[in-house]
């Protein structure tokens, strides 16, 4: 497994591009692997994410079994002779985990449930978007991805109820675009909500760990939600 | 001693000190005098009493959301006459958010509080056309410290002016009197309240020193690469 960084220039037309239209950008990051990756089949896939840190600061983290090749990407929307992407060794990190660790973490996801409003009627894909309602999607998902949320001493709680846990939900952001079918042709509307979690993690199951850090939270892996990283606590 | 913390947050404000004829300028942060004027007023004090008590207090500013500077060119004709009066540039700050903060004996401060929740003059910013549009009450600290009292208050810009900082560290300005002990003032200013009185308003210079504090950012650092290693 591999780790990617790579910084985007947001001076450039080709990264404008690219970061409104999370199509674009997920198309960019399959090709950047001369074979394709990853088969939906259970193996580890390809996972991307975009972290605006500030206005200047705009990095794609990518995550994948094989070394991608972004030169493509630095041509467009990169530095060409002075930046490039720094790709790193995921497997011995992920080795490492242990049970009780502490990480601080960050992750994109497309909180959503499935609903029916009446009996009988199928049930529907339908996105959170409250911040107690996302917060409280990924804290459903934390006892099977191998991981509990670090719950805030009493006397540092700002609240006297929702803001028990380590965690900020920020940046909530609707997309709406058009997809082409590949094969077909045929274009289809896609919305999305994706939220941006930040917090303190305990591992309590590091296969489970390594399974959500390589294979993705949530829906919508495409187009940047999913992917979860850790960095030491501070 | 204990001190009064208020939060002066409107679409329009305009805080002069130095301006005359024409020209109606406006400070970058509430002056002494616009901030005492809004006190006395909601203590119910007509223009001519005495104002010697409230500017005692010792003064200080936090710039939170330093605005944009506006100006507007106002015309009008004379009501009787019809004749046309002098053209004036009035500027204002516009969505800017001040933290002031006045610091004086407790049973004074305390009575100014109230005055502040049950006005008898409505406050605004600066110029009577200029409304708050928060609340500016955020209540009373205890402690002679005026200068760690602004320091120590939450950072209360706008959602959207927080949005646009929140990944950089941002420094605040703070402007606050010096007491004796802290040596000389940077700069002065004639917003020293002497007297309100509509016939002859006089203000007398007023030391000011200027430091900065840091909000940490909101959103935390992230770098899932430190503890991996390069291919």
């Amino acid at each position: 497994m591999f780790l990617t960084r790579f910084r985007l220039n947001t001076a450039r037309s080709g990264a404008r591009r690219l970061l409104s239209s999370p199509q674009q950008l997920h198309a960019a990051v399959m090709s950047s692997f001369a074979e394709p990756p990853g088969r939906p089949d259970g193996g580890p896939r390809v996972l991307w994410r975009v972290d605006h840190n500030s206005r200047t600061e705009v990095v794609l983290y990518l995550v994948g079994p094989q070394r991608p090749d972004l030169t493509h990407l630095v041509e467009q929307a990169g530095w060409p002779t002075t930046g490039g992407w720094q790709t790193y060794d995921y497997a011995p990190f992920l080795t490492r985990l242990t049970t009780d660790s502490t990480w601080s973490f960050r992750l994109t996801a497309n909180p959503v449930h499935s609903i029916r409003r009446k009996d009988g009627e199928p049930t529907k894909r339908t996105a959170h978007l409250t911040k107690h309602h996302q917060a409280r999607w990924l804290l459903d998902r934390q006892g099977a991805g191998g991981f509990t949320i670090v719950t805030k001493a009493p006397e540092r709680q700002l609240l006297p109820q929702g803001d028990e846990y380590e965690l900020i939900v920020r940046d909530q952001r609707g997309l709406d675009f058009t997809k082409v079918e590949q094969t077909r042709g045929s274009r289809s509307r896609v919305t999305l909500v994706t939220a941006t979690y930040d917090g303190r993690l305990r591992v309590t199951d590091p296969d489970a760990m390594r399974h959500v850090l390589t294979m993705g939270l949530g829906k919508a892996k495409a187009y940047g939600c999913g992917l979860l990283t850790l960095a030491p606590v501070r | 001693m204990s001190v009064l913390v208020l939060r002066l947050a409107g679409p329009l404000q305009s805080w002069g000190s130095s301006a005359r004829f024409g020209r109606r300028t406006s400070e970058t942060a509430p002056t002494k005098s616009g901030v005492i004027g809004l006190l006395a007023g909601a203590l119910g004090r007509p223009r001519d009493a005495d104002v010697s008590d409230l500017a005692a207090l010792r003064f200080g500013v936090r710039i939170d959301q330093p605005g944009t500077r506006i100006t507007d060119l106002q015309t009008a004709h004379h009501a009787d006459s019809e004749k046309s009066m002098p053209l004036s540039h009035r500027i204002y700050l516009a969505d800017a958010v001040f933290l002031a903060a006045l610091q004086g004996e407790a049973t004074l401060i305390e009575r100014l509080h109230a005055a502040v929740l049950a006005p008898v003059f409505l406050p605004y910013l600066g110029r009577r056309s200029c409304p708050p549009s928060l609340p500016i009450d955020l209540g009373t600290r205890p402690g002679p410290d005026l200068r760690k009292v602004l320091e120590q208050e939450d950072w209360h810009a706008s959602d959207w002016y927080r949005d646009r900082h929140r990944s950089e560290a941002v420094q605040l300005s703070l402007l606050v009197e010096p007491t004796a002990g802290e040596g000389m003032p940077e700069y002065s200013q004639r917003d020293q309240p002497l007297s309100f009185d509509p016939r002859h308003r006089r203000y007398a210079l007023r030391g000011v020193s200027a430091g900065t504090m840091r909000v940490p950012r909101a959103v935390p650092d992230h770098d899932p690469t430190q503890l991996l290693d390069g291919v």
